[in-house]
Formats: structure tokens, C-alpha cells, sequence
């Protein structure tokens, strides 16, 4: 290996003198040591050799001071008469070659100093560089971003870690040895000729590309390129940042399709609530009407034939008559029932309190003669759809009458359990009649009933309207009983968002 | 008192018509009633057109309408009398079956003057049925251009 050569530390300016007097002191030290030996002119070289020694290692004053001894010294010690610093003609000619040389050299060895002085530091500063530079395009490294440089002739002349990553070639694979376009089989958003012209005009351009990676798989990139130009405004290189975005596009592409699934969806459930409305339409005229016939004909018979109809036939009569009217009231609560599912609701904010007054006051008709102790809490302000909830409320409450009517003395009670600041959950409780938990889950099924129509009346869509009004409220009903030791309903209202009230 | 208009019924199911015009009968308010059975018999009663051409040109003093009907419905027909200037001030009521809000809300809107339903019971529906024939043909003043019989 070379070995490296160093740029020398200046001496300073004792040193240098120090070097100049000893250097030429040597020299006159050793060219008289070496005459004793008789050795003659070995002075000339030994001279030159001390000056060459302080010019190359001290600076240019100290080469100067060491001519001038070294001249000085050759004059006393070498030069006829010896000892004095006068000089016999014939030896002029050989001191005027010394000093001629001296000065040569001495003139040759500084500037070829100066010369190695500045190429040394040239090569010091654009190590210092490299260096810097090195360390620069290693942060790059750093990033997770894919980044390379290309030429203006798209060949690549920088490919950091992220693009080894990404793409799969290693920078020693493709630096200044292809074209990017080639290499990644670039697909572009738009032709390449406007993208460049972009890039020309405005310095920087950013688009979605299309990439091939080394093992052959594609790659969507979010691309942005930023334009280089030189000192004369000459563009020279592109930087391309590129950012994998094919996972992004995958879950967009996701989200986008399970829009599309949910519009399909919907329009589908609207389809099917279009149906069934279709369906209540017709239920609700297409029903009645032969019912009200049979009715009514059953009615003129009655009337018409009452003479000829024997005890049994006239009850006959009766059933078929009642029969009828329990199938038109069957009809007219499940159309009740769908109308609740189909309607809009209206919310507002209301008070539970008079929603709660209101439902009593209906159900006068049925506590009239009743013994009837009510305990009614304080209820607070809320938001729902009124006439739902008040319907909602009034079954509750007939409910807890009917269901009581067999206790001497029935005992009401309606309150709030549970405010939170988005919640609220309401109970009603009896000491009726209860029910068995093991039925529980049938409490709020449409037309499902724990009794017979001889011990309790109803069609048993009471309980399933009020939990589906309560569903339209983002709520929740359920119930607690013992057989013969009462009921509690519990029904739970949130509250809308501001965007929904 | 005692001047009884003249009733139109439009209705297509016959036991429809056997029972109301039964109620009407009940009460003696049926002397004159005429019965067309769909929204074009109607309309062609209303213009004296068709099968009616050779009629009395007198509105009847209201009209009993059901909605469901064939070739025209109840609200198509309720529409075309109320944009008509010579219909219009026929008093109209609605008499179906159905409860249903939407067809409330648009026989409202085309301007009905009454809107019941047909009860299923049937001295509630007689009931009706006779207020309906008291009120319109014999208590409300009828607009002029309607027949009056003494």
C-alpha cells in the first residue's frame, strides 16, 4: 500500500531560523570533518543539501537566512584566503556557481513545496468533502422513502436504501448503468411528454406512477421529482422521491367497494321497506273490506232471520261476529306495528314527565273503579320522537293496569333509574300479576302472549311496538318478573347526536 | 229541512255498495242515490258523457268515494273534479278502508272535503254511514247547481 503522504504542520518561526542555523552549521561541521579526512569539494553538495533541507521543512525567510550562512560559511571556511570573508579572484568563479546553485534550488524546492503544499490540501478539502457528501446520501439511507437521482439522460446516478428496498436492486446494480423508465417500466398518469415539460417549466412535478419492481410484482407510487439545475440555470438532474402507495390504493380500493356494497345494500332495504309498505297498503285495504263484509252481512242475517234461528245458531252468530272483530283489530295493530317501523321519526326535545301525564290521563277510561296507588318520579327532559314515545309509554301503562286488575290495591310505579349524560333508562313496575323469566324472551314478540285471551285481553302487539319505538331510539327494552309478584319494564333512550336532533 | 240531494257513490265492490246503500235505506235517506262502479263511470257521470249523456245536468249534492278502484282511482278522480271550474264545489268524501296516512295526506291536498273509514263494525260503519248521508244530503247547504228534491 502507498503510503499516504501528510500535509506537513508549518514550523513556526523559531523553529524555522533554528533550522536554517543548525542545518547550516551541520553542514559546516561535517564538510570540515569530512576534509580532515581528505576528502576535497564535498562542501558544495553538503551545503546545498543543508539549504534543500531548511527550504523544504521551514518556511521561505529561513531558506533565505540559510543561503545567506551557507554562503557566509562557504566564503570563511571553503574559499581562499581561509578564515577571513575575503575572496581571491580565482575562486570567485567557483562561489558565484555556489551561490548561483544555492539560489536555484533553493528557489526550485520552494516552489515545488508550495506545489505539494497545495495539492495535499486540495486533496485534504475534497476528502473533507467526499466525506460530507458520503454522509449526506447515507441520511438518505435513513429515510423509508424511496430516493434516487437521474440524469438528465434518466440514467440513474444515485439509488438510496429505500429504493433498494422498495424496488429490490441494489445501488451498485443500477448506478450509471440504466435508465430508470427501462429499468421500472415506468407506467405514467399522463404521456411523458407533458410530464416533462412540467417538470421543465415549474422544477418539480408529483403524480401517481406505476413501477415494476425486481421481481417482476407492480408497485403504485405517490412520485414527486424535483429538478436540479446548475450554476448556468442547465438542469442536470432529477431527484424522484417515491412513496409505496399500492397499500393505501388497496384499502381505498377496499373502502370504495364496500360503499358500493352498502349503497347496494341499502337500496335493497329500501326496495324491501317499499315492499313491505306496498304490502301494509294492500293489507290494510284489501283486508278490511272483506272482513267488514262479513261483518256487516252476519249483522243483516242476525237481524233479518233472528225468528228463525235457534239458541245455538244465534251463537254462532255471536262468534263469528267476534271472531271478526278480533281478526279487524289483529289487522289494524299490525298495520299500527309497521306504520311504527315505516314512519319517520320527528325528534325533539320533550318532557318524559308530560309524555308520562299524558299516558295516565288516557288510561282513565281503564283505572276508572280501580284502587290504584301511582308513584310517579321525576323524569327529565329528553329528545325523541313525541307521539312515539307517548305511545310507547301508554302501552307500558295500560299494560301495568291490566295486568294489576286482579289486586285489591295496585301500585304503580314510574321513575328513572339511571341519567347519564347521554342515556337514560326509565322502568315502569306493577305488582301485578308478573310473568315467569322463563318467558322473558317471548314478553316482546309480535302477537306473542303469556295469557289467554279469557284471563288477560289483547293481541299482544303492545310490548313489541314499544320495543321497536325504542329501537328507533338507539335504545334497549327489557324486563324483570316474578309469577304473581309484579313486573318491571325498562327502557333505555339515548341521546341523538346534534347532527340528528 | 226534509230537502234530500242527490247522493253518487262510486264504489267498485257490489257488498260495499249492498251495505251502505243498506244504511242509507235504514235511515230513508236513499231516494236518490246513483252508483257508478269505477273513476271513469264516475267522471262519465260527473260530465254527463257516455251512459250518462241523457241525464240532468244537476251536481249531485256529494260524493262518496272510495279509493281504490278500477281504470281511475278514488284520488285521480278526486283530482281531475277539484281542478275542474264546474266540479270543484261538489263536496267530496272519501269513504275506504284504508288508514293509511299518505293516502290522508294527498286526498287532503287535492282539496276532499271529509275523509272516513270504512269501521269494521258494522253499526259503527251504519252510523257513519247515516251521518255522512244526514250531514251532506239533508243538514250542509249544498253550492248552487246541485239538485234539491222536496
Amino acid at each position: 500500500m502507498q503510503k499516504r503522504l501528510q500535509t506537513p504542520k508549518p514550523l513556526s518561526a523559531i523553529q524555522s531560523y533554528g533550522l536554517a542555523v543548525l542545518a547550516v552549521s551541520a553542514a559546516i561541521g561535517g564538510a570540515l570533518t569530512l576534509e580532515n579526512y581528505n576528502f576535497r569539494g564535498v562542501e558544495f553538495p553538503v551545503f546545498l543539501f543543508a539549504i534543500v533541507i531548511t527550504v523544504w521543512y521551514a518556511r521561505m525567510e529561513a531558506a533565505i537566512l540559510a543561503l545567506v550562512l551557507a554562503a557566509l560559511g562557504f566564503n570563511y571556511f571553503f574559499t581562499e584566503p581561509l578564515h577571513t570573508f575575503y575572496i581571491t579572484r580565482s575562486e570567485v568563479p567557483y562561489y558565484f556557481v555556489f551561490i548561483l546553485f544555492a539560489s536555484v534550488l533553493t528557489w526550485f524546492t520552494a516552489v515545488r513545496r508550495r506545489i505539494e503544499r497545495d495539492l495535499l490540501e486540495s486533496r485534504d478539502k475534497l476528502e473533507r468533502e467526499v466525506a460530507e457528501r458520503t454522509q449526506q446520501a447515507s441520511l438518505l439511507d435513513l429515510t423509508h422513502d424511496s430516493i434516487f437521482v437521474r440524469g438528465m439522460d434518466d440514467v440513474i446516478t444515485f439509488w438510496n436504501r429505500g429504493a433498494e428496498e422498495l424496488y429490490g436492486w441494489r445501488a451498485e446494480d443500477v448506478v450509471g448503468k440504466i435508465t430508470t423508465h427501462r429499468l421500472l417500466r415506468t407506467v405514467f398518469p399522463a404521456p411523458l411528454e407533458d410530464v416533462d415539460a412540467e417538470l421543465l417549466s415549474t422544477g418539480r412535478w408529483d403524480g401517481e406512477v406505476e413501477h415494476t419492481k425486481a421481481d417482476g410484482s407492480r408497485v403504485v407510487v405517490a412520485s414527486r421529482w424535483s429538478l436540479r439545475r446548475d450554476e448556468q440555470g442547465q438542469a442536470v438532474a432529477i431527484l424522484e422521491t417515491n412513496n409505496d402507495i399500492t397499500e393505501r390504493n388497496r384499502r381505498e380500493h377496499e373502502i370504495r367497494t364496500l360503499n358500493e356494497e352498502l349503497g347496494k345494500r341499502a337500496a335493497e332495504l329500501e326496495a324491501i321497506n317499499k315492499e313491505l309498505e306496498a304490502f301494509a297498503y294492500s293489507i290494510s285495504h284489501d283486508l278490511r273490506a272483506p272482513l267488514r263484509h262479513m261483518v256487516g252481512f252476519t249483522e243483516l242475517l242476525k237481524k233479518n232471520a233472528a225468528s228463525q234461528l235457534d239458541d245455538r245458531s244465534q251463537r254462532y252468530v255471536t262468534i263469528i261476529l267476534e271472531s271478526a272483530k278480533r281478526m279487524g283489530n289483529l289487522i289494524d295493530d299490525l298495520l299500527a306495528f309497521s306504520r311504527i317501523g315505516r314512519a319517520e321519526t320527528h325528534k325533539t326535545t320533550l318532557s318524559l314527565q308530560q309524555l308520562v301525564e299524558e299516558a295516565l290521563t288516557e288510561a282513565e277510561q281503564d283505572t276508572r273503579g280501580r284502587n290504584i296507588v301511582w308513584r310517579v318520579g321525576t323524569l327529565p327532559a329528553w329528545y325523541g320522537d313525541r307521539s312515539m314515545l307517548r305511545l310507547a309509554l301508554v302501552n307500558l301503562v295500560s299494560n301495568a293496569v291490566k295486568f294489576t286488575r286482579t289486586r285489591p290495591q295496585a301500585e304503580i310505579e314510574i321513575a328513572c333509574v339511571d341519567q347519564t349524560q347521554d342515556q337514560i333508562v326509565v322502568f315502569i313496575r306493577d305488582n301485578g300479576v308478573g310473568f315467569d323469566m322463563k318467558y322473558v324472551n317471548k314478553l316482546f314478540g309480535v302477537f306473542q302472549r303469556l295469557h289467554t285471551p279469557e284471563t288477560f285481553e289483547g293481541t299482544g302487539i303492545g310490548l313489541a311496538t314499544v320495543q321497536r319505538i325504542v329501537h328507533r331510539h338507539g335504545g334497549r327494552v327489557w324486563a324483570e318478573g316474578l309469577v304473581d309478584k309484579g313486573a318491571t319494564f325498562f327502557f333505555s333512550l339515548s341521546k341523538p347526536q346534534e347532527s340528528n336532533l | 229541512m226534509s230537502t234530500l240531494g242527490r247522493i253518487l257513490i262510486v264504489e267498485d265492490d257490489p257488498n260495499d255498495v249492498e251495505l251502505t246503500l243498506t244504511a242509507l235505506d235504514e235511515y230513508k235517506l236513499a231516494n236518490e242515490v246513483v252508483v257508478t262502479r269505477d273513476g271513469e263511470e264516475a267522471l262519465d257521470y260527473l260530465y254527463c258523457r257516455g251512459n250518462f249523456k241523457t241525464r240532468s245536468s244537476d251536481n249531485p249534492a256529494v260524493l262518496l268515494l272510495d279509493l281504490k278502484l278500477p281504470k281511475r282511482d278514488g284520488l285521480e278522480v278526486l283530482q281531475e273534479i277539484k281542478s275542474d271550474e264546474k266540479l270543484k264545489m261538489i263536496p267530496v268524501v272519501v269513504l275506504t278502508s284504508s288508514h293509511e296516512e299518505k293516502d290522508v295526506v294527498a286526498s287532503y291536498r287535492l282539496g276532499v272535503n271529509a275523509y272516513v273509514v270504512k269501521p269494521v263494525d258494522f253499526h259503527e260503519f251504519v252510523n257513519a254511514v247515516k251521518e255522512l248521508g244526514m250531514f251532506w244530503a239533508l243538514i250542509n247547504e249544498s253550492p248552487p247547481g246541485s239538485l234539491k228534491k222536496n
